[in-house]
């Protein structure tokens, strides 16, 4: 496992989906699906969408979990259910709130269509410090800054730039199958 | 006057840096809230009996209107027409039973005060945490208008006007206007206006919240004027009869009150009331046209208003009913409000239990049945229906319920029988069950009750600053 490093794992920016930050929900959305029509031919899954500058620097991540988020319906009412659980409720019990509260407020008018016009730059992620991690990095390094900060990928630099995304499940398979590599030399009895 | 203006702003800077993290400014809510000129005029009076303890140290201070019974030590604090009633703190040698342990008490509890501004605030009981339990403290913390502190230690809280922290000890806090929190403990919370949450972690856990534009009309309190609504106009349009009572020196009984019932000389009892045996009558408590039947009471701040109490009632403190027929045994909870109409009664049936802070304001006549749960806003049938369960119903919840604005989560049977042993408790701690000889409670310990005030400086940068003051046997 020490032998890989980052780059050996990372999916190239080239090859990710990427939007300028003056896009939409919708057109981040479309820039997903064509990312993931591409993924037909390639290996690569992807699971969220990279917000770029005029200059085409990263600012921003929107993955799945914010897209959805955005679709939930939103006001002041709901947003103080939503912080029931600090008083002590289940999740079980705000969702029974929020849907009660749902059944008797005015209707949420078109949720799709306010949605897709919201700019992606509201609703994306900033990354923090710890999401960079460079290119020449060891495994143990970046498993080690994906577990810390609960991170469902990593951002790749080269000096200042970025150059490409360290997922996850990507991380999770060479580690998987580095310790299932260590399995069979042990039961065919050779050593580490 | 200057040293009171420095006192002001002392406090506050406290209270502000204690609720820093929650970017919550108490100046703008407080400040001119009372003018430092009240704050001169009113003289600050307290109780002795033999029944209680008696030790009071009030240092630089201003006590303005406010009432003392018991072991209190109040420091750099400002007090406005504010009761602290210490006739249920632990005494040397008790057991404070905490979950599995039984911990003796010391010495005698004491209420301490310090760098606080309390405004027209209930203080009682005793601190429930197991932590202190021989001082109930009170610091760094502001409280408006008809806030009631109840068993509840307070560090760098702010409290909005009607709001109720009960049982519960609380740190960096703030309380919107007429919610109630009874929680154990909590920290570095800002509970919403009209929130009615009680939680014994484990075990249950309930909440209403009020629509906020509804609970505006009976109170709104934004920063720069006092707390507007029907509550306050309520109260304001009362006050002058309050007056009578504290400018008075010998005031003499307008009704006829039994031996073993206790009716405080600062309350209002206006014409055609009668007063049954047990009764305990507080301080600023008014009755007008009503029948408290036996073992009734009325707590401070309390309105009972051509109203019947068949007897055994609770009226919690700061609960105010009118025009209404209660059962015997209904509980009515802290700054409960609830109004009938002269041709539109309101009747409650026995054993039902009316949450702390519920409104009910009818215009029409309505009958709630005989063991309910009643909480929230209650202007109409259909609301009664929304926001009420009879008892056996709700004690029979295992897992969660929601039903309109109130969710609940936990054990029924537990939430049920903890507020009937509480009332039960409290039946017997006012002496509800007095037989001539067993069961004496607060009706019969509070009869014979001295008073004696004490005034501030008049002129000079004191003025308003109460001396240095010891009171003891």
């Amino acid at each position: 496992m020490k032998n890989y490093c980052v780059k050996d794992l990372m999916v190239p920016i080239s090859e990710y989906a990427t939007v300028p930050d003056d896009a939409t929900l919708f057109e981040s959305v479309l820039a997903l699906e064509k990312a993931q029509e591409k993924f037909q031919q390639s290996r690569y899954s992807h699971r969220a969408v990279l917000i770029l500058d005029k200059n085409k620097r990263v600012v921003g991540k929107l993955s799945q979990m914010d897209f959805l988020c955005a679709l939930e319906p939103s006001d002041a009412n709901l947003d103080q259910i939503r912080k029931f659980k600090k008083l002590g409720f289940t999740r079980k019990a705000v969702a029974l709130q929020q849907e009660e509260y749902l059944k008797s407020a005015p209707p949420i008018l078109d949720v799709y269509s306010t949605a897709a016009k919201l700019k992606v730059t509201d609703l994306m992620q900033r990354p923090t410090e710890g999401e960079y991690v460079d290119e020449h990095a060891s495994l143990d390094m970046a498993l080690h800054q994906l577990t810390a900060g609960s991170n469902l990928s990593l951002l790749v630099t080269r000096g200042k730039d970025i150059v490409g995304v360290l997922r996850l499940a990507d991380v999770f398979a060479a580690v998987f199958h580095a310790m299932k590599e260590s399995e069979s030399q042990l039961s065919d009895g050779g050593s580490t | 006057m200057r040293e009171l203006e420095k006192l002001f702003d002392r406090i506050i800077q406290r209270v502000n840096i204690n609720l820093r993290e929650l970017e919550f400014d108490v100046n703008p809510m407080v400040n001119k809230l009372v003018p430092t000129g009240q704050m001169t005029k009113f003289y600050a009076f307290y109780g002795i009996t033999p029944h209680h303890p008696l030790n009071l140290v009030f240092k630089h201070s201003n006590l303005s209107g406010s009432y003392f019974l018991g072991r209190c030590r109040v420091t750099n604090s400002l007090l406005y027409k504010s009761d602290i009633r210490g006739d249920e703190l632990k005494k040397r040698g008790d057991l404070f039973q905490y979950q599995e342990f039984n911990i003796p008490v010391d010495q005698d509890e004491e209420i301490r005060i310090d760098d606080s501004f309390l405004i027209k605030t209930l203080v009682h009981n005793f601190s429930h945490d197991p932590e202190t339990l021989e001082r109930f403290f009170i610091r760094d913390t502001v409280s408006t208008h008809y806030a009631n502190i109840h068993g509840s230690p307070s560090d760098g809280c702010y409290l909005g006007p009607f709001s109720t922290v009960d049982l519960t000890t609380m740190r960096d806090c703030v309380i919107g206007a007429y919610s109630y929190v009874q929680a154990g403990e909590i920290s570095h919370l800002e509970i919403e206006p009209g929130t009615v949450w009680v939680r014994k972690p484990g075990d249950f856990n309930f909440m209403y919240r009020y629509p906020i534009s509804q609970l505006n009309n009976y109170i709104y309190f934004t920063g720069g004027s006092p707390p507007q609504g029907v509550f306050m106009d309520f109260v304001e349009d009362r006050k002058e009869a309050f007056q009578r009572v504290f400018n008075v020196v010998n005031i003499e009984n307008s009704v006829r009150v039994p031996a073993n019932t206790s009716l405080d000389r600062f309350a209002v009892v206006k014409p055609k009331t009668k007063i049954g045996e047990n009764v305990l009558v507080a301080q600023r408590a008014f009755l007008q046209n009503s029948v408290l039947g036996r073992g009734a009471n009325a707590q401070e701040n309390c309105y009972i208003i051509n109203s019947k109490l068949e007897g055994n009632n609770v009226t919690a403190h700061g609960a105010k009913i009118i025009e209404a027929d209660m059962g015997t045994n209904v509980f009515v909870g802290f700054n409960s409000f609830l109004r009938g109409r002269p041709d539109a009664r309101l009747t409650i049936g026995k054993d039902s239990v009316v949450m702390p802070h519920t409104i009910i304001d009818i215009r029409k006549p309505l009958k709630v049945p005989p063991g309910s749960l009643v909480w929230g806003l209650v202007r109409n049938a259909e609301e009664l229906e929304a926001n009420s369960m009879p008892l056996n119903a709700f004690s029979k919840i295992d897992t969660r319920v929601c039903k309109g604005s109130m969710l609940f989560e936990g054990s029924g049977r537990s939430f049920v029988s903890a507020f009937q042993e509480r009332i039960h408790h409290i039946l017997e701690a006012n002496g509800a069950f007095y037989d001539g000889n067993l069961n004496r409670g607060h009706a019969q310990r509070n009869q014979n009750i001295s008073f004696n005030t004490i005034q501030p400086y008049p002129k000079g940068d004191k003025e308003g600053l109460y001396p240095t003051i010891i009171i003891q046997p």
